[in-house]
């Protein structure tokens, strides 16, 4: 690893000037969890961190409204985790975020930096983006709304200016709708994911208004699967066909990249599997506590 | 090394058989053992190598400048460096074949090219990355089968180390990548393969894995006062004293290697690694230079071969085997490191723990173009017993026998011959697999699953010899207040040897093992042994410590005599102060072992003594196939073997159940995966050994009641026999649960459900 500097603002303004560089190279950090693999690793060199620690606690804070949960792009994984709101209204975070690596790092990442480095195996893009979150932008003199499926382009790449910073993560309050991810890992039980899938699914008694499904890991950034999604929408939840056909066509419009973890064809079959499975689960899970 | 706090047991009774606390829990729990990463010597440097990025090429030049213009690089160093302090510098337990950086040529993408120093290990990272190296790319190989007879040659020139008298007829042999060819043929098996009512043939493959120690390699070589002292996390102290002094052309004397704990070994850190790297640039700059390696660099260092098995068997009407052929190439990579033994001392047990009267068995050493192979715990016993016992159960099934029935038939009884004609003793096959067997309630019924989870279960067992002849040294020291030091190499790599030690010790000197300290390895205090490797250490070592033990407890009574006292009731400290008048003195014993051993023939591999005693391990698994995605989850595992005598039981339990879960890693999640002889995955994200989610739930583990007769207290090794079934039980438990047979390792989910797909004449069609 080559020496850099290292600047511990105190405010988000002040952060947000030090950021206000063409300098490719300074970068901000959070919880460095992934920053420092990728400095040890000699894939990042960056000259100047800006470490976002210090700066007003108000940014890692988690509030509710009537209609969303907010949450400070600092909290911590293992603080969202752990949140009363979040468990209560969006129990499905809180049981994504027990899977995610462990609690060594849960306890130092954050929520913005998660989102901001974009791998595409991470497991919370995927059910922020079925839950239809959104991440408040800031630059220096500026705020922009985004909706999370439209913040992550590519791998490891983001819709993201240079000097622009993730604040706040929005996530509307799920009321009807409920939810599951289900994390599929090939070799060990804390390798990456070869596969991530999310749902969520809104219902008006016994029929399905709307499902939202997201899948990741398997591709260069999360995706929604509309064929998928389509089958569903006003199908009957008592229709155990209808959860096979989801499967199906999500199998059918996925277009899985090979790797060590699998090849395209077996994540194919991953997929129709897992998507009718984590159907099930949400299905199963209404009304089920974290 | 010793927590000065252990309390001593107030009736200490025996201390063979007794369950002792680890001498070294509160050190390593505290964070206060010692490890040489830890260690920092005034004015060291720091060296990082540069490593070739292509698997095969003529080194054309070597552009250090940039490297060497870096501000705060000391020095850079090249095989030119190297060669005006040592004109021929290569090593090897077998061959001397690996030069300390690379000499005109590379072959292996990771192969040392060049070693950069700096006070500043990021400085020397740094630097290590502008060497350029001018490459003419040469024609490489890297399948074990084709190097048999590829046009491309690793060496040119075969150069065997001369201190293994079976090498002895490749010296100068030219353009071959066969490095040993081990036969051994005993009966007629072609006459026998004609008569047999059926006959099996079947080709096993076996991935590259590699060990992993927690604590990669790391050395330190510091050259004060016209000697030179390694600090090393080495498993053979002994032979990095010998072989450094061999390359430098110095008596022994002045080398000086020490070792502290070992943050695992597994056989990774036998031999030499870093030690003639470090040795050479700490001489050439006279300062002291530490090499630590990365997580990352281990999977350039050593690695377990991967290997193509086929075996064919002759079985009678009644379910005996007549006769079997191995045919067993080993994947050397491109150094031999101790390949050409693993092809040998194990390639004779190909045929399995059974009574076959007709053999015949040809085991390659093979060089290619990827990272050395070595030892690692099994010695190519796990792949061996991953051919046999996966074919035990597909020759069972095809003639309709129960598969234990069908060992039961087969195996080797007590005093009947092995394949070299070495007639088995002490070896507890038979109990081994009943116990087993009863652990699984074989008999019962069983819950085959049901919908898309299905069960099954499968078995496995397997043996070993151990390496032979090996000699163990080893000293007891009695001071004046009673209290004993322990001298011996033996290296502790979290095995617990030193506990294991001391018990024997204290046995025989009859005091609690609490009240011996063990002296680490330090080849200017300690006496030889050959290594710690293949579980010889509770035997060889163990019979050299009671020996040095005895000695002592002879001495002590002799003095007793000499001073006319009661020797059974005198205290220790009283017959001191006697003889010298106050608290002085010492008392020595020493000890020695090697076994007997009767070399095998080199035409027929026939020996009458070929090993001082087996190790047999069995392991049983119990199943659930996920047939929708072919996840198989292992429920339950029991591992039974005989390890002689249990010095420590609790030791040996872990000792079993710890080989096992890494066999588990290498059979379901373990592989090195290669672009072009480039490793592509060097690193614990993506590179998966098992975590604690990934454990059965229930682990079971038994050393039968056995004893060892020529074995110290009864005893002999442990370390690797519990990861002679786990691959094949599995392989087995998935045909039972599922109807597929998986013979390539690792068995991944997805080569579980292609088999299922293509059972179902549905295969899965890649894209």
């Amino acid at each position: 690893m080559r020496p850099f500097e290292l600047l511990e603002p105190s405010s988000l303004r002040e952060a947000l000037g030090l950021l206000d560089t063409a300098d490719e190279t300074v970068r901000p950090a959070g919880g460095g969890t992934a920053l420092m693999l990728m400095m040890k690793a000699g894939v990042l060199e960056p000259s100047r961190l800006i470490s976002l620690r210090r700066i007003e606690p108000a940014w890692a804070e988690i509030s509710q409204s009537a209609d969303a949960v907010e949450i400070g792009a600092l909290a911590t994984l293992s603080a969202i985790e752990h949140s009363g709101i979040v468990r209560s209204e969006l129990p499905v975070i809180a049981r994504t975020l027990r899977t995610l690596a462990n609690v060594r790092v849960r306890n130092v990442a954050t929520l913005g930096g998660n989102l901001a480095h974009a791998d595409p195996h991470m497991d919370l893009p995927p059910v922020l983006i079925a839950l239809g979150a959104s991440v408040i932008i800031a630059s220096r003199g500026a705020e922009r709304e985004l909706p999370v499926a439209e913040l992550i382009s590519g791998y490891y790449e983001t819709t993201l200016a240079s000097g622009e910073l993730i604040v706040r993560v929005r996530v509307p309050k799920q009321f009807a709708r409920f939810s599951a991810y289900r994390k599929i890992t090939t070799r060990s039980a804390d390798d990456w994911p070869a596969l991530g899938v999310a749902v969520a699914l809104d219902r008006e008694g016994p029929v399905l208004r709307e499902a939202r499904i997201a899948v990741s890991a398997a591709f260069d950034r999360p995706l929604r699967l509309a064929a998928a999604e389509a089958v569903l929408r006003g199908a009957s939840i008592d229709d155990e066909a209808v959860l096979i056909h989801a499967g199906d066509a999500a199998a059918d419009e996925a277009r899985p990249i090979a790797d060590e973890r699998g090849s395209a064809a077996y994540k194919r079959e991953l997929i129709r599997v897992h998507v009718r499975r984590a159907l099930r689960d949400a299905l199963d899970a209404q009304g089920g506590t974290p | 090394m010793n927590d000065p706090r252990a309390k001593e047991p107030r009736n200490h009774g025996p201390q063979v058989g007794r369950s002792v606390p680890r001498k070294e829990t509160h050190a390593k729990l505290t964070g206060t053992a010692a490890y040489v990463h830890h260690l920092v010597l005034p004015g060291m440097l720091h060296g990082k190598v540069a490593r070739s990025r292509v698997a095969h090429a003529r080194i054309r030049g070597i552009d250090t400048r940039a490297a060497s213009a870096l501000e705060g690089v000391y020095r850079v160093l090249t095989a030119a460096d190297v060669g005006k302090l040592i004109p021929d510098p290569h090593y090897g337990p077998a061959f001397h074949d690996q030069p300390i950086l690379a000499i005109d040529k590379v072959r292996f993408a990771g192969e040392p090219v060049a070693l950069v120093l700096a006070y500043d290990p990021h400085v020397a990272q740094a630097a290590a990355a502008l060497i350029e190296v001018d490459y003419e790319p040469l024609p490489a190989v890297y399948d074990e089968v084709e190097a048999m007879t590829s046009k491309a040659v690793v060496h040119e020139v075969l150069k065997p180390a001369g201190t293994f008298p079976d090498l002895k007829h490749l010296a100068g042999k030219r353009d071959t990548n066969i490095a040993l060819d081990y036969h051994l043929e005993r009966g007629d098996p072609a006459k026998a393969f004609a008569q047999a009512a059926h006959v099996f043939e079947h080709t096993f493959k076996t991935q590259q894995v590699l060990h992993l120690p927690l604590e990669p390699f790391v050395s330190l070589a510091d050259p004060a006062d016209e000697r030179l002292t390694i600090h090393t996390a080495s498993q053979s102290p002994s032979f990095v004293r010998i072989e450094i002094a061999r390359l430098l052309g110095w008596p022994e004397n002045r080398v000086r290697v020490q070792v502290p704990f070992l943050g695992g070994g597994f056989g990774a850190k036998l031999y030499i690694k870093l030690e003639a790297l470090v040795a050479a640039a700490a001489l050439i700059v006279r300062r002291p230079v530490k090499i630590a390696l990365t997580m990352e660099e281990q999977f350039y260092t050593i690695t377990k071969h991967a290997a193509t098995l086929r075996i064919k068997s002759g079985v009678d009407s009644a379910g005996r085997i007549v006769a079997r052929e191995c045919e067993v190439w080993w994947n050397g990579g491109a150094y031999a490191d101790i390949g050409p033994r693993v092809t040998q001392k194990s390639g004779f047990t190909a045929p399995g723990p059974y009574d076959i009267d007709n053999v015949s068995i040809a085991s390659y050493a093979l060089y290619t173009n990827l990272p050395p192979a070595g030892a690692l715990r099994g010695f190519g016993i796990p792949q061996l017993v991953w051919a046999y016992e996966s074919q035990a159960d597909m020759i069972a099934r095809a003639i309709g026998m129960d598969p234990l029935e069908f060992r039961r038939k087969n195996i080797l009884r007590e005093g009947r011959p092995q394949a070299t004609g070495t007639p088995m003793r002490d070896a507890a096959i038979g109990q081994v697999l009943e116990r087993l067997a009863q652990r699984m309630q074989w008999q019962a019924p069983f819950d085959r699953g049901s919908g898309t989870v299905r069960r099954g279960r499968g078995m496995a067992i397997g043996f070993k010899a151990s390496i032979s002849p090996t000699t163990s040294v080893a000293i007891v020291n009695v001071s004046a207040d009673g209290s004993c030091h322990l001298l011996c190499s033996t290296v502790d790599m979290g095995q617990a040897s030193d506990t294991a030690m001391a018990q024997i010790a204290a046995e025989v000197l009859g005091m609690p093992a609490e009240r011996i300290a063990v002296v680490h390895p330090d080849t200017d205090v300690t006496p030889y042994d050959m290594a710690t490797l293949g579980s010889r250490s509770t035997y060889h070592m163990g019979h050299a410590v009671k020996r040095a033990a005895e000695d002592a407890r002879d001495k002590l009574l002799a003095l007793a005599g000499e001073l006319g006292v009661p020797p059974e009731t005198t205290p220790i400290p009283d017959l001191f102060k006697k003889k010298y008048g106050m608290q002085a003195g010492n008392v020595i014993g020493m000890g020695s072992f090697v076994p007997a051993y009767a070399p095998t023939d080199h035409a027929t591999g026939q020996s009458s003594n070929v090993t001082p005693y087996w190790m047999i391990g069995a392991t049983g698994v119990e199943i659930e196939v996920d047939t929708e995605t072919g996840v198989v989850t292992v429920t339950r595992m029991i591992n039974v073997a005989d390890a002689g005598k249990a010095i420590n039981p609790a030791v040996v339990d872990t000792q079993l159940s710890g080989a096992a879960i890494m066999q588990l890693g290498f059979t379901l999640t373990e592989q090195m995966h290669f672009s072009e002889g480039q490793v592509t995955n060097p690193s614990l994200a993506d590179y998966k050994i098992p975590g604690m989610l990934d454990l059965p739930a229930v682990i079971e583990n038994e050393a039968v009641e056995a004893n060892e007769q020529a074995g110290p207290f009864g005893a002999k090794g442990v370390g690797e026999s519990g990861t002679f079934g786990v691959s094949p039980a599995i392989a087995n438990a998935i045909e039972d649960a599922v109807g597929v047979r998986l013979t390539s390792l690792p068995i991944t989910a997805e080569a579980v459900y292609r088999a299922l797909r293509k059972a179902a004449g549905r295969p899965l069609d890649d894209e």
